[in-house]
């Protein structure tokens, strides 16, 4: 009836609720004061918040990321019926990995990945 | 039948990952006692994590001016339930697995690309420039090691011509995975370092970050912030073991015996190279998992196809 | 609760963690104490129930001690260690919990751990007021609204503003001002970044506070061949002493804490018959690829830009041979060369220093009483110390332009390289030649 996702489902759920009630014996009756929440930089106090429009230098790696998560959708099934296929399997996958990787060779060239 | 009952699993996974955490806070003391040339107690490294663990139970949790307590609150947590996720999805025995969907396979590598969100949300919400600096390296960390990581396994499921992690084992019989494809573990190793961020590859909670995302914890908060990482460490192993040692399959002792062995063999192996190996530069490690480590897994299948054609 | 005393009882047992503040002259003995298997050092005060104040604290150090001390959770407390300075002087000193000259100190700081955790010592409230830095709230419910909210201070503090970008996208920069107590940087050290992402826009370190004329450092054999002839085995050991212990903090800096405590080990117990471990010290952090992972092409400074400053191993390690013991004749007897590298850059400033820790112990092991010649200028562990500067003051105008661009692991990285120490600033201060002067 419940299948083994449904298993899975069921452990993820009671770790997450185990954990979360470990978390709730750390809670304090003493309110927090102003000089104990200052963030840690070293003892000095910060100028600004830390949240802030960060710039995550390595967003064009991500869309080289997207373009491979996309060909691991392909190769999941493809694992499966491979050595049911035969060689024209190896070979259609092979032209596609190819096109993907001459993409890698470019973007190592136009130096995404430092400072990626 | 391929799965075990909701409450025999919740109790197997606990038991794994409690046992394995602790075995991980053992080992680990008792290896950086060995490599600073210290003096190795059996008081030390047995009951010390659990007195630590006591101390951080004792000690009061922290919160800074403005965090996003839900998303501190939830980290652990998810991480926790990533790993447990992660764990069930590992068979110990013939057809003993808490989960073994036909997708086993799929399943693993969605609990290990969810730590990214995990570690993001620990160094994101306390709202701590050190945190979130480690929080942003490891969203490039972890974009780099997630497709390494899936190719370096794709090719054990090959010979399986499945994706459940039962049939990959039992494909093993004749002869395990690290021997047809040697390429495979290595692999598999490096980025299973990636995935905990363990030694060499623990960018997010770095020392040149006084902490990293855990700069702000105290209390049970890092005591379960500690717990989780080192329950994706025993996950990771114990996948290895399974995917690429032969999981059950052994002379002499039952199936779960050998199981146990190789996995505690290779979580060894990764805390050793943690206490031997210096952490990689962030820009250096996103090059090779790139240029270096994806060409190689892809080689890994294609040669490892060609012998099964 | 019955729980939580028998946690409490439990915890009394474990390690000790301790955040140490090695203030002036406490550097070694606060890294010594890191050896005991009953007390570890800690990154940030949010790990540590014990604070350990070492050594002296110039007054403007003070209002951040504390803040780390406001920063640890409770149960908390403060152990403080004169170490030759006044007890009186020592800020957070309580009656209790301090370290004596008689005092072993690391049953001290457990024992004042020991006595935390069970209750004997009760837990200490925070030190400053109570008093919000700015008390705005917003209106709704996640503090939005209501008036002064953009540009304004929400929650005590400003929001980042856009700053300039070497890639064009202009985003927000933080500000940062890290120290004086970042567990990687020497106490004192105070580095005012601004980061944009993770690279450093730009970045400046500030001047030693320890050079206000407050502190009556101690002397090293280093400041005494100023004035007098030192024999050079005493100088030489101390050299190597000094090198080790910058590859053990260098070795944390670059998260191999368990290596760093073995070469801390060999460091406090080094001898002029050591010189052979040095060396295989060296061999085997480079097979660990240490060096190379970790500073291969990073913090590189043309030579261009370091003629004439003498800075010790970093001159060398860019190519330049300057030694201010290339021209003492006690030296020469002993057969000395400078040892030169060519990158310039983090790995060759590792390789250099662990080659002159081993030189060092083999003309201390050679040495039959030879003593060092040229008074008034010396070759320090970090370079020329003369009669009115240190090597850290020469360094700091080289930083800016050192830190401009760098990712910030690789601007740690660089400035551990550098082994910068504002302690010197003090011992230039404190120059007996000078105080006849001033």
């Amino acid at each position: 009836m419940l299948g083994p996702m449904g298993v899975t489902l069921a452990v993820f759920v009671g770790s997450l609720v185990v954990v979360l009630g470990l978390w709730m014996t750390g809670r304090d009756p003493r309110p927090r004061s102003a000089p104990e929440s200052v963030p840690f930089i070293g003892g000095r106090p910060p100028a600004v918040h830390a949240w802030s429009r960060y710039h995550a230098r390595y967003h064009v790696m991500a869309l080289v990321f997207l373009a491979f998560d996309m060909e691991m959708v392909y190769m999941y099934p493809w694992a499966v019926v491979f050595v049911r296929e035969g060689p024209i399997a190896m070979v259609e996958m092979g032209m596609f990995i190819t096109i993907l990787l001459l993409g890698i060779l470019y973007a190592w060239r136009e130096q995404v990945f430092e400072w990626a | 039948m391929d799965y075990a009952s909701p409450p025999i699993a919740l109790i197997a996974v606990g038991l794994a990952m409690a046992a394995g955490v602790y075995l991980i806070a053992v080992l680990d003391r008792s290896i950086a006692v060995l490599v600073g040339a210290g003096r190795w107690t059996w008081r030390g490294a047995i009951v010390g994590p659990i007195r630590s663990a006591a101390l951080l139970l004792v000690q009061r949790r922290r919160t800074t001016e403005r965090p996003d307590s839900p998303g501190w609150t939830l980290a652990p947590a998810l991480l926790t339930g990533l790993a447990a996720v992660a764990l069930a999805m590992v068979p110990i025995g013939p057809d003993m697995a808490a989960a073994d969907p036909s997708t086993g396979f799929v399943v693993f590598s969605a609990a290990i690309v969810f730590v990214m969100i995990a570690v993001f949300l620990h160094g994101w919400s306390p709202n701590s420039a050190l945190a979130m600096h480690g929080a942003y390296r490891f969203g490039a960390q972890a974009l780099s090691f997630q497709i390494p990581f899936l190719l370096a396994m794709l090719a054990t499921a090959l010979p399986a011509e499945s994706l459940s992690i039962v049939d990959i084992v039992d494909a093993q019989e004749p002869l395990w995975n690290v021997v047809r494809q040697p390429l495979g573990l290595p692999l598999y190793l490096v980025v299973g370092v990636a995935v905990s961020f363990w030694g060499p590859l623990n960018l997010p909670d770095a020392s040149d970050l006084a902490g990293g995302t855990s700069v702000e914890d105290s209390g049970v908060a890092r005591l379960l912030w500690k717990s989780a990482r080192a329950a994706m460490l025993v996950a990771v192993a114990a996948m290895g073991a399974a995917g690429f040692l032969g999981g059950w399959w052994g002379p002499w002792l039952p199936g779960p015996v050998w199981m146990v062995i190789k996995a505690v063999a290779l979580l060894t192996l990764l805390l050793v190279a943690g206490h031997l190996l210096p952490r990689v530069r962030i820009q250096r490690f996103v090059v090779i998992a790139w240029v270096i480590l994806i060409p190689l897994a892809l080689v890994n299948i294609f040669v490892s196809g060609a012998l099964l054609l | 609760m019955g729980v939580r005393d028998a946690l409490a009882h439990l915890a009394g047992g474990a390690v000790a963690p301790v955040f140490a503040v090695a203030g002036g002259g406490a550097r070694e003995a606060v890294a010594e104490l890191a050896l005991s298997p009953s007390v570890e050092l800690v990154d940030s005060p949010a790990a540590a129930s014990v604070l350990l104040v070492a050594g002296f604290l110039p007054s403007d150090l003070h209002t951040p001690l504390a803040a780390l001390h406001d920063a640890m959770p409770d149960p908390r407390c403060t152990v403080s260690w004169p170490l030759g300075s006044d007890h009186g002087s020592m800020p957070l000193s309580s009656s209790r919990l301090r370290i004596g000259p008689d005092d072993e100190p690391v049953q001290a700081v457990t024992r004042a751990y020991r006595a935390l955790l069970s209750g004997v010592v009760a837990t200490e409230p925070p030190i400053q007021p109570d008093v919000d830095p700015n008390p705005w709230r917003g209106v709704g419910p996640y503090g939005q609204g209501g008036r002064g909210m953009t540009g304004g201070t929400p929650y005590g503090r400003p929001m980042a503003e856009l700053g300039p970008d070497r890639d064009g996208l202009r985003l927000d920069v933080l500000p940062l001002s890290i120290g004086p107590f970042f567990p990687r940087f020497p106490a004192g050290l105070i580095l005012d970044v601004v980061m944009a992402g993770d690279l450093v826009i730009e970045g400046r370190v500030a001047d030693s506070p320890f050079g206000g004329g407050e502190w009556r450092p101690p002397v090293g054999p280093f400041v005494r061949a100023l004035s007098e002839p030192v024999p050079v085995a005493e100088i030489e050991l101390a050299r190597a002493r000094q090198h080790l212990r910058w590859a053990s903090d260098a070795l944390i800096t670059q998260g191999l804490p368990a290596f760093a405590m073995r070469v801390r080990r060999l460091a406090v117990t080094l001898t002029p018959g050591h010189a052979s471990s040095v060396r295989a010290l060296s061999r085997r952090l480079r097979l660990l690829r240490v060096p190379q992972w970790s500073g291969a092409g990073v913090g590189r400074i043309a030579p261009e830009l370091l003629t004439g400053l003498a800075l010790g191993p970093v001159s060398r390690a860019a190519g330049l041979g300057e030694d201010a013991r290339a021209a003492d004749p006690a030296y020469a007897e002993l057969g000395f060369e400078p040892i030169v590298a060519r990158d310039g850059d983090a790995a060759a400033r590792w390789d250099v220093r662990l080659a002159e820790a081993a030189q060092s112990l083999e003309l201390a092991a050679r040495a039959r009483g030879q003593r060092t010649g040229g008074v008034g200028i010396v070759e320090g562990p970090r370079g020329r110390l003369g009669p009115d500067d240190s090597p850290f003051q020469r360094l700091q105008s080289l930083l800016p332009d050192l830190l401009a661009g760098l990712e910030w692991g690789d601007a740690v990285t660089a400035l551990a390289s550098l082994d910068l120490d504002p302690e010197e600033a003090g011992t230039v201060a404190a120059r007996p030649s000078r105080a006849e002067a001033a």
